[in-house]
């Protein structure tokens, strides 16, 4: 979608117009938005009772991947729907307040997108990814017995290099996540890495944002979804011959459920539109994304306890739909950096940008105007 | 719905930004010329009007009036990218708040075309300074229960009653009082109210001012004693005072102000790691990052008020979780201090206002418990 400027069109209390537009809006499509909704609630309400263990769903899988879902970030030319980050953003949030068990961020934001930096054939077979350690072992690699083949990005003496790994070619030790989702031990063959095809150290940097923020879109979804299960309990459950929802105690836990998961969507939103706009090239990305992993992450600290306070014991059964969202929010929280490590990248950014400088490395990730921070990546 | 609480987050473009530039390098000349020294919660505490006329001779004022008005007829976000520098900078920005955030909009919007050629070329300049007359000794969060009575007397109407917490009464012109024109029905609790312009200056009219706990003066009560108002000076219309004075909170709630009261003390709490006189800890990228987030919702709300789009729930998510946060810097940042470092005089100065100030944060402009309550019924709670 072509980014509008409502601030040029848009009546206004001024009687001037300014020569400049003001703003714009990097949105996903509406069309895209409405499918999606659409698809998602039918998935929920079609659902199997929720269930301990997660695992992919097939029929799920297939049906996303009919309607060109499964890999929309990819380029037309290879086969994907070239949507753009605001697209993926709006379906990883949409199928995360779905507890859709699909691995959308692995195979197409992360995977698909690594296989295309390295120009490395895409058969359509299902991708996950992960950055093994230098002996070759990488951890916590979520759907990787799912998947035909394991996506790697390598770092080996100042290249990065991306390796398109066959499953029958790793060692891989089945374990699951909190959430109870695949997340296995894969062990590669070192000189399988090596052999992996170089790309831009900006793809080798950019892989650890890509992540945080496509898990932070997915978290603000899922947060999205526990403010709607939160009202509609609230209204039905009844407690003193009234609703629960009439109690002021009870709105009030509500109304920071929902500041919380509000605040968690703006700075999302923020990161998305730097990145759509720029195609992830403006140097202000890592501030950007630590600010929405920060503040979805500290947000979902408060969203996961009212919720879970709300609904009373019932939200703590296997039967409640609740924990197929509190569980994977907890999951993902932990992924592509823990809240500790980007607080402290944040912080690191504040403090060498210092009095003079924080408010401009604030408002345009850089502490510099115009000047590129420079700061790498680290795992 | 959840997911319709918050407007779009729009990104800001190049034109905004050389504005942001433009007034953040006329502040940082202005505190090396010596003008100002930056504190915290300079909206309340810091009175200049040498500086606020100088705002408004660079056209930062007024931003939003139509120029027939004397204004400069720019946007609401163009307002709102020098407010946020202005706050950031910790300039004297008292004298004029209230008439720049409130004032001169409500006025645009209810104002007789004398009121508005009256005021708001003055406004504009930084010339007159406004307070606010809403809350009484027993009319807090519950304003429809304001008691402060004005009866009808020939040319106009006799004001008799006390307001209480007016910033700055006792520098400023004028306020808009908001007064009872009908007597309380129990059951139409929020008819019978009128909003009047009152010279602050005139007869009849004692402010008595209320110290702070940090000894400082910003708040008064007011006493108007039989104060004459002319019909002329009627704000609007007759018994619609309750919403005329709802719509200027929506302005007051949803602001910069909101987030930014203590950013000079994040700021230096910032150097101050930098520099070894406070330890390297990682709240601190917590609360940028909060701050961040919020800004970019704050901008939000801006954005969709310019485009005359309902926000008043966003904007009251943005004032509890804002003012929150700008609390908590001064908390945070007191216990990472330890009694002896005295010679930090700057930190120091910026952290104790900060600790004295921050109550008022979650009170002023509407308690956090009654937003909290808005956003309960934007929810559909209520």
């Amino acid at each position: 979608m072509p980014p509008t400027s409502p601030a040029s069109s848009a009546s206004s209390a001024s009687s001037a117009q300014p020569a400049r537009p003001l703003v714009e809006l990097h949105g996903a499509d509406p069309d895209l938005v409405g499918v999606l909704s659409e698809l998602f609630a039918a998935y929920r309400s079609g659902r199997p009772a929720p269930t301990h263990l997660v695992d992919l769903d097939r029929d799920l899988w297939a049906h996303l991947e009919e309607l060109g879902l499964s890999r929309l970030t990819g380029s037309p030319e290879r086969g994907g729907s070239g949507g753009t980050w605001a697209d993926a953003a709006a379906l990883l949030g949409i199928a995360a307040g779905a507890a859709a068990p699909v691995p959308l961020v692995e195979h197409d934001v992360l995977g698909g997108w690594l296989l295309e930096a390295a120009g490395l054939p895409d058969d359509g077979g299902l991708r996950t990814v992960c950055r093994p350690d230098p002996s070759g072992v990488a951890l916590n690699v979520t759907w990787a017995r799912e998947a035909t083949h394991v996506v790697a990005l390598w770092e080996d003496r100042d290249e990065w290099r991306v390796a398109d790994v066959p499953l029958d070619h790793v060692a891989l030790t089945e374990r699951r996540n909190i959430a109870g989702e695949p997340s296995d031990t894969v062990e590669f063959d070192v000189d399988e890495l090596e052999a992996g095809v170089v790309v831009s150290r900006g793809v080798g940097e950019q892989f650890h944002l890509r992540g945080a923020l496509a898990r932070s879109a997915q978290n603000v979804g899922a947060m999205e979804r526990i403010v709607e299960i939160v009202l509609r309990h609230v209204a039905e459950r009844t407690q003193f011959g009234r609703p629960i929802g009439r109690f002021q105690a009870v709105q009030h836990l509500i109304s920071d459920i929902a500041a919380e998961t509000a605040l968690g969507r703006a700075a999302t939103d923020a990161a998305v539109a730097r990145a759509s706009a720029t195609n992830w090239t403006d140097p202000g990305m890592l501030f950007a994304v630590g600010v929405a992993k920060s503040c979805v992450g500290h947000g979902s600290s408060v969203v996961v306890r009212g919720a879970h306070q709300v609904l009373g014991a019932i939200g703590t059964t296997l039967e409640h739909e609740l924990h197929t969202l509190t569980k994977p929010i907890l999951a993902r929280r932990s992924e592509y950096g823990s809240l500790h490590e980007w607080d402290e990248t944040l912080t690191s950014l504040a403090v060498s940008a210092g009095h003079d400088r924080l408010w401009s490395l604030m408002t345009t990730g850089r502490a510099k105007a115009g000047r590129p921070s420079g700061h790498a990546v680290g795992r | 719905m959840a997911a319709g609480l918050l407007p779009p987050v729009p990104r800001e473009l190049p034109a905004l930004t050389d504005l942001r530039l433009e007034v953040r390098a006329f502040l940082a000349q202005q505190v090396r010329d010596g003008v100002f020294v930056p504190h915290v919660d300079t909206w309340l505490t810091r009175w200049d009007r040498d500086f606020t006329r100088e705002l408004g001779r660079r056209g930062w004022l007024g931003m939003v009036i139509p120029e027939e008005y004397g204004g400069r007829g720019r946007t609401y976000l163009e307002r709102f990218v020098v407010t946020e520098e202005l706050l950031v900078a910790g300039a004297p920005v008292a004298a004029h708040w209230i008439a720049e955030r409130q004032i001169g909009p409500s006025l645009l919007t209810y104002g007789t075309e004398e009121q508005k050629q009256a005021f708001l070329p003055a406004i504009s300049r930084g010339e007159l300074v406004f307070g606010i007359g809403m809350s009484e000794p027993d009319s807090g969060s519950d304003l429809a229960s304001v008691r402060t009575r004005a009866e009808r007397v020939d040319g106009g109407w006799r004001l008799t009653g006390t307001k209480v917490w007016t910033s700055g009464a006792h520098e400023a012109d004028a306020f808009f009082a908001l007064a009872r024109t009908e007597t309380l029905d129990p059951v139409r609790r929020h008819d019978g109210l009128s909003q009047f312009i009152v010279d602050l200056r005139g007869p009849d009219v004692h402010i008595r001012p209320i110290v702070s706990m940090d000894g400082d003066h910003h708040f008064n009560e007011v006493h108007l004693d039989g104060v004459f108002v002319p019909d002329y000076r009627v704000l609007g219309r007759l018994g619609a005072g309750w919403t005329q004075v709802t719509s200027e909170l929506a302005f007051e709630r949803s602001g910069p102000e909101r987030v930014l009261s203590t950013f000079q003390l994040l700021a230096s709490a910032a150097q101050a790691m930098e520099d070894g006189r406070l330890p390297l800890d990682e709240g601190l990228g917590r609360l940028v990052a909060r701050v961040a987030g919020l800004h970019q919702m704050s901008f939000a709300v801006s954005h969709a008020l310019e485009a005359h789009e309902p926000a008043e729930t966003a904007a009251a998510v943005v004032k509890v979780l804002g003012t929150t946060t700008e609390g908590d810097i001064a908390d945070y940042v007191d216990g990472l201090t330890a009694t002896g470092w005295v010679e930090d005089e700057e930190l120091f100065a910026l952290l104790h206002a900060a600790i004295l100030q921050r109550p008022g944060f979650t009170l002023r402009g509407g308690t956090n418990e009654i937003l909290r309550g808005v956003i309960a019924r934007g929810l559909g709670m209520r």
